[in-house]
């Protein structure tokens, strides 16, 4: 057996072990795995993008404007300090106000128009008129400014159907993912580590 | 003793045996081409040889058994066409999969490194990231993940936006491919092909039925549907009988306490 | 300056991204571009502020001897060595740093994911019951979408994961449409709060 099979089942079973009940295996286990995250984390955003983005244009290419979002960014750090906390909140509004100006466009064309253009279908089949009814439905059912009774009442609970159908469609496949993850793990403990499956 | 209420451990029990006890039969079940399926591999078919193809593999780790028959499946796919292919990863764990995954499939398939592919790395921001590419992906990845000058490589000199992608496909096992309908489709008009996990189908299926985005390659029975297509014999298929095993418990335990919470209600 | 120079600078960044939209400016298109390139490099600094948080944290509990603390030895361990081999050794195919990220990392964090196979089951064994019409419903679906998706419905008869794909194609994507729908309009209308100053939450704190 390779170091790599066991020290991987090693970690495995730590994990698993959970299942019996929370234990000091998995609890070290756990706390590995945060530290090992969170300096791959680091490593990844230091070599990747820090160096590429900020150290080489500033130290190597000469290009100054770099460094107005590098001192933004520094900024985030006035975050750990309770005096100059402030600061930080210079940066942040640079990234949502850009992020919410790029997003009224996209959210109006690729969220509100393009979906509401899909949902409008010639009636001409069962499947269209169940998209029409689920769509102004389900709106209806999330439209809280107004009391939910006679027609409107009505149209909403109908949404309440449209709504449980998506969640009971999502649990179905929840399950589909998860129990693949599972026979992923499974499959490494019984074939590469017990040798039990070819 | 009361079947409506068997201890958890019971139920953890019994489903880890619904998994391990079909492993050890090689049981591969028919699988059936589904349209979502089709319409992924179908877009990569009319690909032309000279265009990129832009991979971004947009998982975490902790979905990787899920999402590695995927990737491994559209992979096979692009070197199969010899289409250009071009890595990057919009998610920080999936760099280092990303990078594994496109290395040994590009390996297996006597694929080189700046002639067949590149891996541009990792961005976080995924929205500035994806608009920035739509102006030009030099400027957000000026060197790929091996620290190199990318557009060196002549055959990736040509590469400046998503004009030149033929497609772009997101390997994703959360909302990415939202995202990519909504600032790289949307704004710059490039296509969107999906392979995602199962549980985010529901969630993403508006888009495919618009138009915004095309597929989605789901979860392990998309990737053995795939595998089917492309004629290998892949990890995907021998899991379907195991993953079939685990969904009939699932169904069973369901519906034997409820007929049991009946029958004690009855009494 | 506190409070108004933030609300000042995201009037100014947001007004410009949404107004840059709509024009075809060789100058404005150049500013838009250094704008994106900024917010790539402020967010990595932000999510760097929540490593040091992080590993400041572990820190204290450590120097301080809180409960658990011998824990917090593995952590900042994981964080120093991962640092150190990633920084010293790269991140190359046959580097220490990937070989303890595809060994140990990946398999933990799977393995994390894969507990839910058993919770999930668990769950649907205890809540899963025809209590009313929404909840059956519900159920239904997930039963017919759970054998639908695997090779045993299509064995057993074709309608399973035909009449699956219909659900999943019709109904579901339109009560998910009506969710869309909703969310967008919610988004347009936060945004633009953001944008004018209205919305000051994520200023947090006294002034927010």
């Amino acid at each position: 057996m390779s170091p790599e099979t066991l020290v991987a089942a090693v970690f495995t079973l730590a994990i698993f072990s959970f299942l019996y009940r929370e234990n000091p295996i998995y609890r070290a286990a756990e706390h590995i795995l945060v530290g090992i995250s969170v300096g791959y984390y680091l490593v990844i955003l230091v070599e990747e993008t820090i160096l590429s983005k900020v150290v080489n244009p500033l130290f190597y290419d000469g290009r100054m404007l770099s460094l107005i979002p590098a001192i933004l960014g520094i900024m985030m750090f006035s975050r750990l300090s309770r005096k100059s906390g402030w600061l930080a909140r210079i940066p942040l509004a640079v990234l949502i106000g850009a992020g919410a100006g790029v997003s009224i466009p996209a959210m109006l064309q690729a969220r509100i128009l393009k979906q509401m253009s899909a949902s409008m279908l010639p009636l001409n089949s069962i499947g269209a008129v169940v998209m029409l009814v689920g769509v102004i439905s389900s709106l209806a059912y999330f439209y809280f400014s107004r009391e939910k009774s006679g027609l409107f009442g009505g149209v909403a609970r109908v949404g309440t159907y449209f709504l449980m159908v998506f969640f009971g469609a999502t649990f179905g496949y929840t399950v589909m993912s998860r129990v693949t993850l599972l026979i992923g793990r499974m499959e490494f403990l019984m074939s590469d580590f017990l040798g039990l499956v070819k | 003793m009361d079947l409506s209420r068997l201890d958890r451990r019971i139920i953890f029990l019994l489903m880890g045996l619904a998994i391990a006890i079909p492993m050890l039969f090689n049981v591969t079940l028919p699988v059936n081409v589904e349209k979502d399926t089709l319409a992924v591999y179908d877009k990569i078919e009319m690909i032309e040889e000279s265009e990129y193809v832009m991979v971004s593999f947009d998982f975490e780790a902790s979905s990787f058994p899920e999402m590695r028959p995927l990737a491994v499946a559209i992979l096979n796919h692009l070197f199969e066409r010899n289409i250009k292919v071009i890595g990057l990863a919009l998610f920080s764990e999936g760099t280092a999969l990303g990078f594994t995954t496109i290395s040994d499939i590009a390996e297996k398939h006597g694929k080189k490194y700046g002639i067949d592919y590149i891996y541009l790395g990792f961005r976080p921001q995924y929205i500035s990231a994806i608009l920035g590419m739509g102006e030009s992906i030099a400027r957000v990845f000026p060197e790929d993940y091996l620290k190199k000058q990318w557009q060196e490589y002549p055959l990736f000199s040509g590469l400046e936006n998503y004009d030149n992608a033929g497609l772009v496909i997101s390997v994703s096992d959360g909302s990415l491919p939202i995202h990519w309908a909504e600032y790289a489709n949307a704004r710059y008009g490039v296509e969107i092909g999906v392979a995602c996990a199962a549980v985010m189908v529901t969630a993403f299926k508006p888009y495919f039925n618009s138009g915004q985005l095309i597929g989605p390659v789901a979860g392990v029975k998309g990737a053995a549907e795939y595998e089917k297509l492309l004629g290998r014999q892949g990890a995907a298929q021998r899991r379907l009988f195991t993953q079939s095993s685990a969904h009939i418990l699932i169904i069973v335990l369901v519906l034997g306490a409820n007929l049991a919470a009946y029958m004690r209600r009855k009494r | 300056m506190k409070t108004r120079l933030p609300i000042a600078v995201c009037f100014v960044f947001g007004l410009f991204t949404l107004f840059q939209y709509f024009t075809a400016d060789p100058t404005l298109e150049s500013i838009y571009k250094e704008i994106l390139d900024w917010m790539q490099i402020i967010f990595v600094f932000t999510l760097l502020v929540g490593v040091v948080s992080l590993a400041k944290i572990h820190s204290e509990k450590l120097i301080k001897k809180r409960t658990d603390w011998p824990y917090s030895i593995l952590t900042i361990l994981g964080i120093v060595v991962m640092a150190f081999l990633g920084f010293a050794y790269g991140t190359d195919w046959g580097t220490p740093f990937l070989w303890i990220f595809m060994n140990i990392q990946v398999p933990m964090q799977s393995t994390m994911f894969a507990l839910l196979a058993f919770y999930v089951a668990s769950a649907a064994y205890r809540g899963f019951r025809f209590r009313n019409r929404e909840a059956s419903v519900l159920l239904i679906t997930a039963l017919i979408v759970m054998m639908g998706r695997i090779p045993l419905g299509h064995m057993i008869s074709d309608i399973i994961p035909g009449t699956a794909e219909w659900i999943i194609d019709h109904p579901s994507v339109a009560a998910k449409r009506g969710i869309l729908i909703g969310i967008g309009l919610g988004s347009i209308t936060t945004a633009l709060r953001v944008i004018l100053g209205i919305e000051r939450s994520y200023l947090g704190g006294k002034g927010a």
